[in-house]
């Protein structure tokens, strides 16, 4: 899996690339807006993070480059602005998804992993882990062919831990990913979630995939 | 007190003693006139005298009219300088005072020498006098009613566009997009006085304006640096063989750039909604969206055993921005999930009236009405910022919404009234 991020701001390219790096993604990075134009001519990627504001030019015309040249590439726009008319005009050119700076790193991996997952949908809505299978059209799990009756949010809390896992993830993050902005720094109802996730997946096979880390968060491992 | 009422203190007085010490003034100058009037009366009939005696070597007759009285009595005196006086008499028939205006002189008829008197009625004088002083209160009257009355009328007049700019004044808001407009008036004072105020409020306006600006440019850029952090130190703690101190300072780091980021999105919020940058109105059915947010807030009440009661009017629509309304509601609903105790309970009642969330939570400690400003908050614990009840209020200011928020019978309550230009 291709990916190009277009960020000015090396630092952080630099730990998008690291993250996704661990994802079995390749990377490639684009600093500046005609460096952009130029990896996008010439290259087909499965996802594009774009910075829209870009030194050298608005980052919302390489979004329209791009759908005029009728590449079906995924764009997740990444902004600073958090503008709602930034939102939108990026959508209504065809960018795929909108994330606002700061993210958590596992947030825009769960994001990109939706995109990549739309744009090959006819092929792989299937994602396997161990014993566990989770459907991502029919929006069903199942654990050695034991079907897992979820909640809409522990549906969405699982698909998280899957596109990240192996790697850890804050509360925090999570907090933010299933309730927003409004609910970020209350880790009180994370736990009930996880714990109930937990039991529903080891229940229906064994699947004991969740390892709570001391004072950091939570990871997804079979390890 | 009122400028014209103050006003009417000093000058009525004023004007009253004026009046009266001039009419008095001009009672004693008259008086002395028309004094000096009979008394040339009285030299003239003297000469008469004179000069009947002179021509008939007689004197004339005495006689008594009510007017005019002549009389002689003899006297040894052989010299007698003429001496007017005043005399007052009481007239028996009339049985009321009379003056008269009488004048003593020497006569002499061959060897006889007489004291001739002459006596005229002051009664016409002072009847004039009188007449003269009645003329003058009447007209004291009329000035002081007229006074009164051209005050009432024709200042409350002449106040209007000061009043009018008073009432603008008020009406001032930073949100309102239309601009002050003050009446136009001849008077310099106001003139002066709607200058200034239309230079403040331009100026305020811009400055407010300034600030915002800054306020949201700030926060843009803030967001970056903080990314960088945030993601700085997730990827450290991918590392594996952390030491527990370590794993500390991470989620120490962590939690800071959290609240921070958090901290920022809701200033940079609150600093788009007050540069109105949120104006566009949509038709929006508050009620459904109401039912959507409890909806999706559900499974979070659940976990903590909370048990939401429902009282929500159908199709309440609203003239009002998605994104302020989705704000609003969410902000409302998360806090009172958020500040709940576990199994404690929620009331969402919506009408056309008024959104009411009353929820349990725990005692107040500072005054509720207080929380409603910013930064202000119940407890130090991080995961409150202060700002979400701030950012409701400054929602419902847009649209002219009353916000109010209590603590009664241990029920956290906060009310929204609507407006009733927002309500379809």
């Amino acid at each position: 899996m291709k990916i190009l991020i277009i960020e000015d701001e090396k630092a952080l390219s630099e730990s998008i690339v690291d993250y996704l790096s661990a994802q079995e993604y390749t990377c490639e990075t684009a600093a500046d807006y005609r460096n952009a134009l130029e990896k996008i001519e010439y290259n087909t990627y499965d996802c594009i993070l774009l910075d829209i504001t870009l030194p050298g030019g608005d980052g919302l015309k390489i979004l329209e480059q791009i759908k005029e040249d009728n590449k079906t590439d995924g764009v997740l726009i990444i902004s600073a602005k958090n503008s709602l008319d930034d939102k939108i005009t990026g959508l209504n050119l065809g960018a795929d998804d909108y994330l606002s700076k700061p993210f958590h790193l596992s947030e825009l991996n769960a994001r990109i992993a939706a995109i990549i997952r739309r744009k090959n949908f006819d092929g792989n809505s299937i994602i396997k882990f161990g014993n566990l299978c989770v459907d991502t059209q029919r929006k069903s799990v199942t654990v050695e062919n034991n079907t897992v009756e979820l909640t809409k949010k522990e549906y969405e809390l699982l698909l998280y831990f899957v596109s990240n896992k192996k790697r850890l993830i804050s509360k925090d993050a999570i907090a933010e990913h299933l309730w927003g902005n409004e609910m970020g720094g209350n880790f009180d109802f994370i736990y009930t979630h996880i714990k109930n996730l937990r039991k529903k997946l080891i229940d229906a096979g064994d699947a004991d995939y969740i390892k709570s880390v001391y004072g950091m968060g939570y990871k997804f491992t079979d390890q | 007190m009122k400028l014209i009422a103050k006003y009417n203190r000093v000058t009525i007085p004023i004007i009253i003693a004026i009046l009266l010490i001039s009419s008095i003034g001009y009672y004693f100058i008259l008086h002395r006139i028309l004094i000096y009037q009979l008394d040339k009366d009285l030299r003239v009939e003297q000469n008469e005298i004179f000069q009947h005696l002179k021509e008939t070597g007689q004197l004339p007759e005495t006689s008594d009219y009510k007017d005019q009285q002549i009389s002689f009595h003899p006297t040894n005196l052989v010299e007698f300088k003429d001496r007017y006086s005043t005399q007052d008499v009481y007239n028996k028939r009339e049985h009321e005072g009379e003056s008269f205006r009488r004048i003593d002189f020497l006569v002499i008829q061959g060897d006889k020498h007489f004291i001739a008197t002459v006596k005229k009625s002051q009664q016409e004088t002072e009847d004039i006098v009188r007449l003269i002083l009645m003329i003058t209160f009447f007209i004291i009257a009329i000035l002081l009613l007229i006074l009164f009355i051209s005050n009432r009328f024709l200042l409350s007049n002449l106040w209007k566009p000061f009043r009018n700019t008073l009432e603008q004044l008020n009406q001032f808001n930073f949100f309102s997009k239309n601009k002050i407009a003050l009446q136009k008036t001849d008077i310099d004072e106001f003139k002066e006085l709607n200058d200034t105020v239309l230079f403040m409020t331009q100026k305020v306006t811009r400055d407010y304006q300034t600030l915002k600006g800054f306020t949201e440019n700030a926060s843009h850029e803030i967001q970056t640096p903080l990314a960088i952090i945030k993601n700085k130190v997730e990827l450290l703690s991918q590392s594996e063989n952390l030491t527990e101190t370590q794993i500390n300072v991470l989620q120490s780091l962590n939690e800071a750039a959290s609240r921070l980021s958090r901290l920022n999105q809701s200033l940079l919020l609150l600093a788009k909604i007050e540069n109105l940058q949120f104006a566009h109105i949509d038709t929006i059915d508050f009620s459904s969206m109401l039912q959507r947010y409890i909806d999706n807030f559900d499974e979070l009440a659940q976990a903590k055993g909370l048990r939401i009661l429902k009282n929500i009017e159908d199709k309440v629509i609203m003239q009002m921005n998605e994104s302020l309304a989705e704000i609003l509601i969410s902000n409302v609903i998360s806090n009172a999930i958020k500040h709940n105790i576990d199994n404690g309970n929620i009331t969402v009642e919506l009408n056309k009236t008024y959104f009411r969330v009353s929820n349990t939570g725990p005692e107040l400690r500072t005054n509720a009405a207080e929380l409603i400003g910013r930064f202000k908050k119940e407890s130090s614990s991080g995961d409150s910022l202060g700002l979400g009840l701030s950012i409701v209020k400054t929602i419902t200011d847009i649209y002219g919404f009353s916000i109010s928020y209590d603590y009664k019978k241990e029920q956290h309550i906060v009310e929204i009234i609507f407006n009733d230009l927002a309500i379809e």
